[in-house]
């Protein structure tokens, strides 16, 4: 019995534009799932969908095996949600926030004080437990958020991109906790991101979304097994990337290749021996050639090849600090 | 598919009646945060007991002897519900909603199980008691000042519980607009409606010493009720024919806002 699952998820927004488009998925009890996309992909609207603030325009979801749209209080008990902006009530202090929360979801007063005590220790706030939250900073933020969404404990977590925006040392401390509740707790959590590393290191299994559709889906291995061949990549200038494609379309055991400004990204069967030809069919060709590259497949490469573009903002192997959303 | 058995996530339904209680429960811990919150921003606060209380004293400096010459003798009486009338529209209703909602808090609140109602109901309830504590202010200052109340201290309570519910039918225009743009700017621009609202009465003056353009305004606008129900508590007595009109006007425009701000509630649900 999956822990959500979605059947032609779509919605639709005013104006006609369609933010998700028929999404299926299935995540298992126990699971750690990430949706990963690109800004604007519809990753927020799913979560959104999901965790019943915002209606499906058709399609269905289960979440804890409740209807997100007839069900949706059962939905809301069985969840913990922290949200992409870490939504906290700037003149409370963490206590009262955690306190609040907890009777909110139904506890007594005694009841709710002991679980917020508790919360602050695991998430580390305790000495600063009673001030305001506006004096908190971004890292201590997002962790009172994520305490928040577990005073009721929730057997299932929606993080909406957990580490944007933080500094390097803080999202390791998130990921160290997901980790954690994910492990020890048997929670099941679904993320999203757009951080190929963070996809990598957390999710058992992850989707890829663009443009509203899921365009890749399975374990981190099992994608970048299927891109099947080595990677390399060569830089070459704008203007002769045309003249590049065409000859490089020779290369020996090559299975894919795709181009953007910056130069090419050939899919081939033996990346040592790739180099030194693409090397000389350039060079014969009097193609300037830049830096050339053979690697395993990564997450990136994974990306590319089912959406024909490279994740914006994410450089190979870890995230960036440039804040768009 | 799904539909069936979630051995493990599956949690027993709450018996039906137990969501009166529940949501009775979200109205009071919603409500006595937003109090805790008023507290907490005194810039808020501040301005909607001084503003009255200077416009009082002022008003009543300035005009006093015109106005007894002319034959009001309790000047202080015919300008207190002008001062109450500012303490309770103080243009803060639905700023803390506006926060919550650009914040992101609203949707964690709109993510626990408490109902939707007692999210509006709970920001109303707190609103209309910091309203009827800063009218109680202002009616206190004026008292200790020298006015005379002429239906005494129900009269003086019935008068600071009708500022206090104009204040809460007056505050659902601000919780529709929040609601409905979560733009903070468009629900301090509430404040402007005031104008209109206030001024082409008979704030300062009679109905007869009004300019005859301004006369037709005042006739039509629904203050003008509200004022003069107000004012037969401050100076006339129990009036029905006064306090009665003035009662309707606040239920009509408090029907109108009210559902507008929980239309704006649904319409930000969907």
């Amino acid at each position: 019995m999956p822990a959500i699952e979605t059947e032609q998820l779509r919605r639709e927004f005013k104006g006609g534009i369609v933010a998700v488009d028929g999404v299926n998925l299935a995540v298992d009890e126990g699971e750690v799932f990430a949706f990963l996309g690109p800004n604007g992909a519809g990753k927020t609207t799913t979560v959104r969908m999901l965790t019943t603030l915002l209606r499906p325009t058709s399609g269905r979801a289960y979440v804890a095996g409740f209807d997100v749209t007839r069900e949706q209080h059962a939905v809301r008990r069985s969840i913990g949600v922290a949200l992409q902006e870490a939504g906290l009530d700037a003149l409370a202090t963490g206590r009262e926030l955690l306190e609040l929360q907890g009777r909110l979801f139904g506890m007594n007063a005694g009841a709710s004080r002991a679980r917020a005590v508790e919360l602050l220790e695991l998430v580390g706030l305790t000495d600063a437990a009673d001030r305001q939250v506006k004096t908190y900073s971004g890292g201590m933020k997002r962790r009172l958020d994520l305490a928040s969404a577990l005073v009721h404990r929730p057997r299932l977590l929606f993080l909406d991109e957990p580490t944007e925006g933080l500094d390097p040392a803080s999202r390791q401390a998130v990921w160290a906790e997901v980790q954690r509740l994910n492990r020890e707790m048997g929670m099941t959590v679904f993320l999203t991101t757009h951080y190929l590393e963070e996809a990598d290191r957390l999710a058992g299994r992850l989707a890829i979304i663009d443009h509203g559709r899921i365009v890749a889906e399975g374990t981190p291995e099992a994608l970048k097994a299927a891109v099947g061949a080595d990677v390399v990549t060569v830089a070459v200038h704008r203007e002769r990337v045309e003249d590049a494609r065409s000859l490089l379309a020779k290369t020996d055991g090559l299975r894919d290749i795709r181009s953007d400004d910056a130069g090419l990204t050939l899919f081939v069967e033996n990346g040592t021996q790739a180099v030194a030809q693409v090397v000389r069919l350039l060079d014969s060709a009097g193609v300037p050639v830049g830096p050339v590259a053979v690697s395993r497949p990564s997450l990136d490469e994974v990306f590319l090849k089912a959406t024909g573009s490279r994740l914006e903002g994410a450089e190979t192997g870890g995230g960036t600090e440039n804040g768009n959303r | 598919m799904a539909t069936g058995e979630t051995a493990v996530l599956r949690q027993p339904a709450l018996p039906r009646w137990h969501f009166g209680r529940q949501t009775a429960r979200a109205i009071g811990l919603l409500a006595v945060r937003e109090l805790r919150l008023a507290v907490r921003t005194p810039a808020y606060l501040v301005p909607n007991l001084i503003v009255p209380i200077f416009f009082y004293f002022v008003t009543l400096g300035s005009l006093e002897q015109f106005a007894n010459q002319s034959g009001l003798t309790n000047f202080e009486g015919f300008l207190l519900p002008m001062a109450l009338l500012f303490a309770v529209q103080g243009g803060s209703a639905g700023l803390n909603m506006v926060t919550d909602i650009e914040s992101g808090y609203f949707d964690k609140l709109l993510l626990t199980p408490a109902s939707r109602i007692a999210l509006l109901v709970g920001a109303m309830s707190a609103d209309f008691f910091r309203i009827m504590v800063q009218a109680l202010v202002v009616l206190v200052v004026a008292v200790a000042t020298g006015l005379n109340f002429e239906t005494g201290i129900v009269g003086a309570l019935a008068l600071v519980l009708l500022a206090s519910s104009f204040g809460l039918a007056y505050s659902g225009i601000g919780f529709a607009i929040a609601l409905k743009t979560g733009n903070a700017q468009a629900t301090q621009s509430m404040w402007f409606l005031t104008m209109p609202l206030m001024f082409m009465t008979t704030l300062f003056a009679p109905k007869e010493a009004l300019a005859g353009w301004l006369e037709v305004a005042a006739t039509v606008n629904p203050m003008t009720y509200i004022l003069d129900g107000m004012r037969a508590l401050s100076m006339r007595g129990w009036v029905v024919e006064d306090i009665g009109p003035a009662v309707v006007a606040i239920a009509c425009l408090g029907a109108v806002s009210i559902s507008l701000a929980f239309l704006a509630l649904r319409g930000r649900l969907q």
